[in-house]
């Protein structure tokens, strides 16, 4: 492939207020390459993306297309100039429909502005069928699934036919399966002579797919060189500025140090027609248990039943060996059970209010006088917490979505942990959060199981599971399938089991 | 076409058949064909503001200075024709350019100055109705007070073509363009969009500025073809014509299916919603209720509908949710 | 049952209220697209030019909005309507719109009654109406607000030549000179013009030094008329006396000199004669207005009304509206005290 230069940032720079979020910044990606970004979160990347498609304006500086200048802050010339993009949060729109959104702002038309309804067609599913995503064009956007939903952002972008694609933590979401589907489109794009631009914090993917690798470190481009030619070590280091790994290796919990209690919350032949069946399990206190499994193993539905969010058909929830019945939250948060959800954006935090308030939301008896909320006692209470999960930055008024997501989700461990709750559900804890805050987050955890918590967390992150549980559970198409200790186990054999092949 | 209005409004069609049943039962009056015939010029120009409204309360904001553009469209005609002496056929445009005007500005306030639409909205329909008043033809001419339109061009706006009313010939127009316009040109498909997600339709390169500014020129012009109407069938424009209109067009957008925070709705929707208001008040006037009490009935009905059209709704996307769980199961099952 | 007969059978459903729904629309449009010959056939029976006595009459009265004044007049009308045993009458509010008025109007006219009151909200627009219902036989009798269009009757607290007198009166108490501010009613309507021409002309005849150095228009209504006064206050005019158009407004104009202090300086005239009027006057407050007594005016339009209803007589056949002027008292604290209990209203 004849190096090119295609896509180019040059010294870039940014200020929000106080933070200098990008500071003379130089990316170029090259005709035919995968070019990553990588950097912790609050690092500059997110930024970058958006001044290179128009989202934001930049204070100084050029992005350039073939040597040409576009125009800041403008995203239609972006778009026309040939740069497309997969951002990280949602940008469909939810009413209309997977064809309409693929085509946003773009579908075709006949005389006088009048939809042409067959060429769009025609043109979607074409597209669908060369990047093999199976989408009902017609399925209005709200009723998908996440996966699906990602799924039409990537066809959205690929539809631009544009020469340059940016992608912001595409695989978020995505299994194993859709997963390798995107790396094929990838390939497909390079091998045209495209050029694709990819955030990620999965250094795995990055040592796939990616030729050169350039880490963005507080504003700054501190690191840029080919693939080949550099270590996840040196790349981790380069982020973070220090060694991690000694780290993470210190977090394997040794079998013998661990000091498991009695059963806190257990369930019975649990069912709920259509999602899941005959559902038995137990985690006591003190015990790390990890469900892990394909996307559509109905995890997600599984807690949300014992959370309360929806009701069983059958079977019983006991908590400390009592039977419960837990028709709402309330009655599971009254028990002692917290959850934190799959999407904390949609449905855990109030984006808009600061952190001190999703702090002490979840537990206002511990922070009201006589009915009336003690401003000291919200102050107390906030900063405890803050500083017992290391939240950066830590002034308590900042707004939650200024937050980084590992700092967001460090925010709703706290509010559980504001009270007594002994009972911790994570559903996917750790998707898009760095690799800094990924290990506070594992050692958090591995502190509340030693304090006495009982923990389930659902994750499709092998690395993950391998490194917090104590005991991994598989489910599949609703059913739990298999069961391991810690150390009985390797990461093929779960993989084999999820995928429907029972190992025992 | 149709087949698409009854599946958008599925709660609403039944329940509004549901309240004309009984009243009709209730009061041999309310099935006269003359009945009809009133219920449905009476409240043409609110199903036709109703759609006006549809469009800003799409995209998220509201307009409330329709029933303030209202007046004003009617006073300057009237001013035109009284004052100046110009005949209907130049009055007409010229008020329909007023409409136009003043949702431009509405635009101008909403789009280019960034003012919440809720405020900007206010501000206009304060200073529009000030307007009004300030070149009333009858203040400034007290002479003028007993004096009518009587130009024939413009008395012709309301009647009757045949026995259909013209209101009502106006109205379906109106509806039939405006839902063309929504569910068949990238125009309207960039209006869903903007009000969908506005975010997106900027990322995607949608033009959202000029997606607003079309929005309330609609409104705009909206009020003013009710206007032309309703002073045609006044011979006069009082200063205050047009006072709370604005609230029957919102209600009756919302009972349509106009979702307040935008993204959803359609035109076919508010039309019913207008006349099933005109129905409930009529309704109540033939069956004797006292006026006291017809705010609090025709509210508790009114509850009634939108209710009952949410619940359906709801049941509806619970069904399809749960169909979508059974058909990925079914798939997963197969081996994919 | 499988997904695909739950599917069809929800289709089936759907398919099938779809049918119904259309069906019933369609009912509707074509009944409304009658001939209208139908209707005023079924409407009423007022085609020929004189008319069947029958066992049951209906009335109506279309007031502009809730208002002391048009509720004692609808007691007026009931008191005299209820004694006769086969009237059903109804009061209903136009919510001051001239549009909802017209609508009421077809409304009416579509049910046949014998016979409407009307207080216009606005008389230029109220005339189509009027003239509609002139032409199916209904008579109509309009209430203190007049329209340029030909109907039975209309029934008035004698707005010119009462306005004089008030003006005689308050430049009497006035001393023969000073300012004087006139909260108005708003444009547009007969009565306006009718309480004004006559105040202004009967002040210029008698006292041709007090100024009248504002005009303003209150909407009828109290706290407006506060907002009015004090405005014109506020840019330092002085003000010697207020002629509010209506009790409301005059009342708004009593409390802002109360607050002010000026009561002793200011003579306040209202119009219409309401208790709270009256009771202002007394404890010295308002300086006086013109009482008509209210549920009198309602009592003789229902009189009226049922004559003409009753004794077959086809609005067809009016030139011109009649005028009845009622009676009046121009009210101050030497002879409010006649006006007794059971005539406050």
């Amino acid at each position: 492939m004849n190096k090119m230069i295609l896509l180019q940032a040059r010294a870039v720079s940014k200020r929000y207020d106080a933070v200098q979020a990008l500071f003379e910044a130089n990316v170029e990606v090259y005709a035919g390459e995968v070019h990553a970004l990588i950097g912790s979160n609050g690092a500059g990347k997110s930024t970058l993306i958006k001044i290179l498609t128009g989202a934001v304006l930049p204070d100084t500086g050029d992005v350039l297309l073939h040597g040409n200048q576009i125009p800041h802050g403008d995203p239609k010339a972006a778009i026309d100039a040939g740069i497309a993009c997969i951002y990280q949060e949602s940008n469909l729109v939810p009413n209309l429909s997977v064809m309409d959104n693929i085509l946003l702002g773009r579908q075709p038309t006949r005389r006088m502005g009048i939809l042409d309804r067959k060429a769009q067609r025609a043109r979607v599913l074409d597209l669908l069928k060369k990047h093999d995503l199976s989408l009902d064009p017609d399925a209005v956007v709200q009723s998908l699934s996440t996966v699906q939903q990602k799924e039409v952002e990537i066809a959205k972008a690929l539809s631009l036919n544009a020469k340059v694609v940016l992608m912001d933590e595409p695989t978020a979401w995505l299994s194993q399966v859709e997963v390798e589907k995107l790396f094929r489109s990838i390939r497909k794009l390079t091998a045209d002579g495209d050029g694709v631009l990819y955030i990620s914090h999965v250094l795995d993917e990055i040592f796939t797919i990616a030729d050169r690798v350039t880490v963005i470190r507080d504003g700054k481009v501190v690191l840029s060189t080919p693939i080949g030619e550099t270590t996840k070590g040196a790349l981790v280091q380069a982020m973070l500025g220090r060694q991690l790994s000694s780290e993470v290796s210190t977090l394997r919990r040794e079998k013998a140090e661990k000091q498991i209690g009695p059963v806190a919350i257990e369930c019975r032949h649990l069912s709920r027609a259509g999602l899941f069946q005959d559902i038995n399990l137990q985690v006591h206190r003190g015990e790390i248990v990890c469900i892990t499994g394909l996307i559509g193993a109905k995890r997600t539905e599984l807690v949300r039943t014992l959370f309360g969010a929806e009701p069983p058909h059958s079977g019983e929830v006991l908590i400390d060996h009592q039977t419960v019945h837990i028709r709402r939250p309330l009655d599971a948060i009254q028990r002692g059970v917290g959850l934190i959800p799959e999407d904390r954006r949609r449905d855990g935090l109030l984006m808009n209010l600061s952190m001190n308030h999703n702090l002490v939301m979840g537990f206002l008896p511990l922070v009201t006088r006589l009915g009336l909320l003690a401003p000291d006692l919200v102050r107390q209470m906030g900063q405890q917490q803050v500083d017992r999960l290391g939240i950066v930055p830590s002034r308590l008024e900042i707004p939650t979505r200024h937050l980084s997501g590992g700092n967001q989700q460090k925010v709703l461990i706290g509010r559980w942990l504001a009270g007594n709750t002994g009972i911790l559900i994570l559903d996917e804890p750790t998707v898009g959060v760095d690799v800094g805050a990924k290990a506070d987050i594992y050692k958090l955890l591995h502190d509340l199981a030693d304090a006495g918590a009982a923990i389930l967390i659902i994750s499709s992150d092998m690395e993950e599971v391998m490194t917090v549980a104590d005991r991994i559970l598989v489910m599949a198409n609703g059913g739990l399938i298999a069961s391991f200790e810690k150390g009985e186990m390797t990461q093929e054999q779960i993989l084999n089991a999820a995928s429907g092949e029972l190992i025992k | 076409m149709l087949k698409k209005i009854y599946t958008q409004n599925f709660g609403l069609v039944g329940f509004y058949l549901v309240i004309v049943i009984i009243f009709s039962v209730l009061s041999p009056v309310f099935r006269t064909p003359g009945n009809i015939n009133n219920l449905l010029t009476g409240f043409s120009h609110i199903g036709i503001l109703a759609i006006g409204q549809t469009f800003p309360i799409l995209l998220g904001g509201i307009d409330l200075s329709v029933g303030a553009i209202l007046g004003l469209v009617g006073m300057a005609t009237f001013d035109l024709m009284l004052i100046f002496g110009l005949p209907g056929y130049v009055a007409i445009p010229i008020g329909l350019l007023v409409g136009l005007l003043a949702g431009l500005i509405n635009g101008f306030l909403i789009v280019r100055l960034k003012l919440n639409p809720f405020i900007a909205s206010l501000a206009t329909m304060a200073s529009f109705r000030g307007l009004t008043y300030a070149i009333s033809g009858r203040q400034l001419f007290p002479n003028l007070t007993v004096l009518a339109i009587q130009d024939p061009t413009y008395l012709a706006i309301d009647g009757t073509f045949g026995f259909i009313p013209r209101a009502l010939v106006y109205l379906l127009i109106l509806a039939a363009a405006t839902y063309f316009l929504l569910h068949n040109t990238k125009l309207g498909m960039d209006l869903y969009a903007v009000g969908g997600n506005e975010n997106a339709a900027r990322l995607a390169g949608v033009n959202v500025n000029r997606a607003k500014f079309v929005a309330y020129l609609i409104s705009g012009l909206c009020a003013a073809i009710a206007a032309l109407i309703l002073t045609s069938r006044m011979t006069t424009s009082p200063e205050g014509l047009g006072i709370g209109f604005e609230l029957s067009a919102i209600a009756a957008a919302v009972i349509g299916g106009v979702n307040l925070q935008g993204g959803s709705g359609s035109t076919s929707g508010p039309v019913l919603g207008a006349f099933l208001i005109g129905t409930i008040y009529t309704g109540m006037n033939l069956l004797g209720v006292t006026q006291y009490a017809q705010p609090v009935v025709a509210g508790a009905i009114l509850i009634g509908a939108v209710g009952y059209d949410q619940f359906v709704k709801a049941r509806r996307k619970k069904d399809l949710q749960e169909q979508l769980l059974l058909q990925s199961l079914h798939q997963m099952k197969k081996g994919g | 049952m499988d997904e695909k007969m739950k599917r069809e059978l929800a289709g089936f459903n759907r398919r099938e209220f779809l049918k119904m729904s259309t069906v019933g629309l369609g009912t509707m449009t074509l009944v409304a697209c009658a001939p209208t010959v139908a209707a005023t056939a079924e409407g009423g029976t007022q085609t020929q030019s004189s008319k069947q006595a029958k066992d049951s009459y209906k009335m109506s009265f279309i007031q502009v909005q809730p208002h002391t004044v048009s509720t004692a007049w609808g007691q007026g009308i009931q008191d005299v309507t209820d004694v006769q045993q086969d009237i059903n009458y109804k009061q209903l509010d136009g919510q001051a719109d001239p549009a909802t008025q017209i609508t009421l109007m077809d409304t009416a006219i579509s049910e046949g009654v014998d016979a409407i009151f009307l207080q216009p909200a606005d008389s230029v627009a109220l005339k189509p109406s009027i003239k509609k219902a002139r032409e199916a036989g209904i008579p109509v009798i309009t209430l203190n607000i007049d329209a340029p269009e030909a109907h039975a009757a209309h029934v008035e607290m004698n707005h010119y030549f009462g306005a004089m007198k008030i003006a005689e009166k308050m430049g009497e108490m006035m001393g023969g000179k000073g300012n004087v501010v006139i909260l108005n009613a708003p444009p547009g309507i007969i009565i306006r013009d009718m309480r004004t021409n006559g105040f202004v002309e009967g002040m210029k005849a008698k006292y041709p030094n007090i100024q009248i150095i504002a005009d303003q228009s209150a909407d009828w209504d109290r706290k407006k008329a506060q907002d009015v006064l004090s405005t014109i206050l506020a840019s330092g005019k002085e003000v010697n006396g207020v002629y509010g158009v209506n009790d409301s407004m005059a009342l708004g104009a009593m409390d802002v000199a109360k607050a002010k202090n000026l009561l002793g300086k200011m003579v306040i005239f209202g119009n219409d004669g309401e208790k709270a009027a009256l009771e202002s006057i007394e404890a010295g407050e308002m300086s006086g207005t013109q009482y008509t007594d209210v549920w009198q005016q309602g009592r003789l339009a229902a009189a009226l009304a049922i004559g003409l209803a009753t004794g077959g007589v086809s609005a067809k056949s009016f030139t011109h509206q009649g005028h009845i002027l009622m009676p009046y008292v121009i009210a101050t604290k030497e002879n409010v005290a006649s006006i007794q209990d059971f005539q406050r209203w």
